[in-house]
């Protein structure tokens, strides 16, 4: 028999068709429905369709449906759970439109199962929210580390303030400390040259200001006072200490006292200084050396400072050793003085530590012997081209001073 | 001001009348489910009709997920609404959670309401056995939720919304012709869950104005035993059976919910028929 009365295809079409009221009641519904729901037909018409929804299901169709049915007459891809006679749960895709002529307004629906459909987008739908959940907790991590670089910025930039303000002192102590370099070289003697003797000064501080200073006086014309001091480290407290020693040493040498007298004068002053400042508490090494042109002879006092070296004429080499430890170190001390005799010819050599290594003196005594036969302004030059190569590369983080005097 | 939230609010004026009457739309949906019930006031009120923000041709560019995650949100709205259009002692009917909203904003500025009708509302829809029964378990909710996660009706973009923070929607969606009604990830979750897990129940005594609770039959969203409820603990509250089915009343049989509307603005709670329940302290 052939197929061709349109109710009958209906009832056998393979998906669910019904008609409700507009109220949502079941007019007819088809074979294949009643067939999914597990229903008899008599069981459905005349219900309500919530009777064929889950819970869930029947709130949505009030929230949705029904708004969508009256308003717009059509309702297009609604995913709903129909639920079957024996509780199973049937998703299905509906679509549905308001029919309505003179004589009735219902609405007629087609439904589709979709339970693979609908479980492969169940598990979209949670890929969906895993991938949600991970941007959130990227843009939460993003917003942290956005608030650390603006955090980070401000620090900078409180830095670079800094640092100008920074530098700003630096360029004012700058300017300070080239101007108290310039103090302490104005006090520093003139190179001598006369009948009876000639001297000649090298003198570098390791940092503007040096720690150490020295001073030579004509007493009378055939007498003369030379001292060289080197006070404990360097930099600004100990050039601060050299300038106060200076005025002291400047008018006792002046005056013609003796070597002793000039040590014990410095000696108790760097012992008032520091009386109550274990802290600040600075010793110098010191050399005074007092010649008498006419006698040719040198009484010195050497407290605790790198031995003078005298070269005779001959190439022989006498050093001028300490006798007493370092000023300002122990009360009391009897400080030394030892007397010896030189010829016209000899040259001395008085240094700080910063020139020559007191424990190695064969450099200084190959220096003086090398260029033994040289005027002492050249012998300068040679000193300081020397001092750039390797040959007298001894500490460079040290003030330099060197003194070198003929005597004729 | 007054102009942004008109138009952020959708707000749409007509009528001849004077006396204002504001309908709320219920979840979901825009104005446009009152077409069939505002236009038989037109002739002797001003009606005003509105969208909250994120629905029908609101600016979604407003919606904050924060503020519109609670009902409060939604109150918000309301007021602003009301103080826009300097509105005083307005008639407010509300479907569905805009009854709840109309009550809440009506308790906060009592001045801007004169009297609220409430169709199919509900102060709480989950059960709290066993004093009170909403009608639904959590799990109901939930699965509605998910339902609204498999139904893509009116949604602002579906892939767009996996990309794009909220904040940067207004470019995807201002060409958006219609959301009538949404589903809406963003949006529409906002609102469901501020809807459906809320409880007012607390609130119910401070609403002093006289209230009509239009109670549909085979209502499962809103139960006639939740009608009931909310007509004992509503001070000034009438409950109205009204012959129609389902939840919408107003989209299924607009002549009869007008028709119970108007009986109760002009005659009041002391109207009384066989269907009129009132508040026994009202």
């Amino acid at each position: 028999m052939y197929l061709t009365n349109m109710d009958e295809l209906i009832n056998l079409t393979p998906c669910g068709f019904l008609t409700l009221s507009r109220e949502g009641k079941i007019n007819t519904v088809n074979q294949t429905l009643l067939k999914i729901l597990n229903y008899d037909e008599r069981q459905l018409i005349g219900q309500h369709i919530n009777i064929t929804l889950t819970k869930s299901s029947q709130i949505f169709f009030q929230l949705y449906f029904t708004p969508l049915i009256n308003v717009k007459h059509h309702v297009e891809e609604m995913y709903l759970s129909f639920v079957a006679k024996d509780g199973e749960e049937i998703p299905v895709l509906l679509n549905a439109s308001l029919i309505t002529n003179e004589v009735q307004e219902i609405i007629a629906c087609v439904a589709i199962p979709m339970r693979k459909r609908s479980e492969f987008e169940s598990q979209l739908l949670y890929a969906k929210k895993a991938a949600e959940a991970a941007l959130k907790e990227k843009n939460n991590v993003l917003s942290k580390l956005e608030n650390t670089l603006n955090t980070l910025q401000t620090k900078q930039e409180q830095l670079l303030e800094v640092n100008k303000v920074n530098q700003l002192f630096k360029i004012v102590t700058e300017r300070e400390l080239q101007l108290a370099k310039k103090v302490q070289e104005t006090i520093l003697p003139k190179d001598i040259k006369n009948n009876d003797l000639e001297i000649v000064s090298y003198y570098k501080a390791s940092n503007s200001l040096s720690g150490d200073i020295y001073g030579y006086y004509e007493i009378n014309p055939h007498q003369y006072g030379i001292i060289l001091l080197d006070v404990m480290g360097h930099g600004i407290s100990s050039a601060l200490i050299t300038m106060s020693l200076q005025s002291i040493y400047q008018r006792l040498i002046s005056q013609g006292c003796s070597a002793q007298k000039v040590m014990q004068s410095l000696d108790s002053h760097l012992h008032q200084l520091f009386q109550n400042s274990e802290e600040t508490r600075h010793y110098c090494t010191a050399l005074y050396l007092f010649i008498d042109t006419e006698k040719q002879i040198i009484e010195y006092a050497n407290a605790g400072h790198p031995p003078a070296v005298l070269l005779d004429t001959k190439g022989g080499l006498h050093c001028l050793s300490a006798q007493s430890p370092p000023i300002g170190m122990f009360d009391e001390i009897d400080f030394q003085v030892s007397t010896i005799h030189y010829n016209s010819g000899d040259r001395l050599f008085l240094y700080t530590d910063g020139v020559f290594d007191p424990l190695n003196l064969e450099i200084l005594y190959d220096f003086a012997k090398k260029y033994k036969n040289l005027p002492l302004k050249q012998l300068k030059q040679q000193f300081i081209k020397d001092l750039k190569s390797k040959y007298l590369q001894y500490k460079k983080s040290d003030d330099q001073c060197l003194l070198v005097i003929d005597l004729n | 001001m007054v102009q942004n939230i008109l138009v952020r609010n959708n707000v749409k004026i007509s009528g001849a009348g004077i006396q204002p009457i504001l309908f709320a739309p219920g979840f979901g949906c825009d104005q446009t489910v009152w077409k069939f019930v505002a236009e038989a006031f037109e002739e002797d009120y001003k009606v005003i009709l509105f969208d909250y923000v994120g629905l029908g041709n609101s600016d979604i560019s407003s919606f904050d997920p924060m503020k519109y995650n609670k009902l409060s949100g939604y109150v918000q709205d309301l007021l602003d609404v009301c103080e826009a259009l300097n509105l005083k002692d307005v008639i407010f009917v509300g479907h569905s959670v805009s009854s709840m909203i109309g009550m809440l904003a009506s308790i906060q500025r009592p001045e801007y309401f004169s009297q609220l009708v409430m169709i199919g509302p509900s102060p709480c829809y989950l059960n709290y056995p066993p004093d009170y029964f909403g009608g639904f378990e959590e799990k109901d909710l939930i699965g509605l939720i998910d339902l609204m996660d498999k139904n893509y009706i009116g949604w602002a973009n579906f892939f767009s919304t996996i990309l794009m923070s909220t904040s940067a929607r207004e470019d995807v969606t201002k060409d958006l012709e219609e959301r009538f009604c949404s589903t809406d990830p963003v949006v529409a979750r906002a609102f469901a869950e501020a809807s459906f897990f809320s409880d007012n129940r607390e609130d119910l005594p401070k609403a002093l104005i006289p209230s009509l609770i239009l109670q549909c039959s085979e209502d499962t969203i809103a139960p006639t035993e939740v009608g009931q409820y909310l007509n004992q603990h509503l001070p000034n509250s009438t409950l109205v059976y009204m012959n129609a089915v389902g939840h919408c009343p107003h989209m299924s049989n607009p002549e009869e919910t007008v028709q119970c509307i108007k009986e109760f603005i002009t005659n009041g709670s002391s109207e009384f028929s066989l269907d009129v329940v009132p508040n026994k302290h009202g």
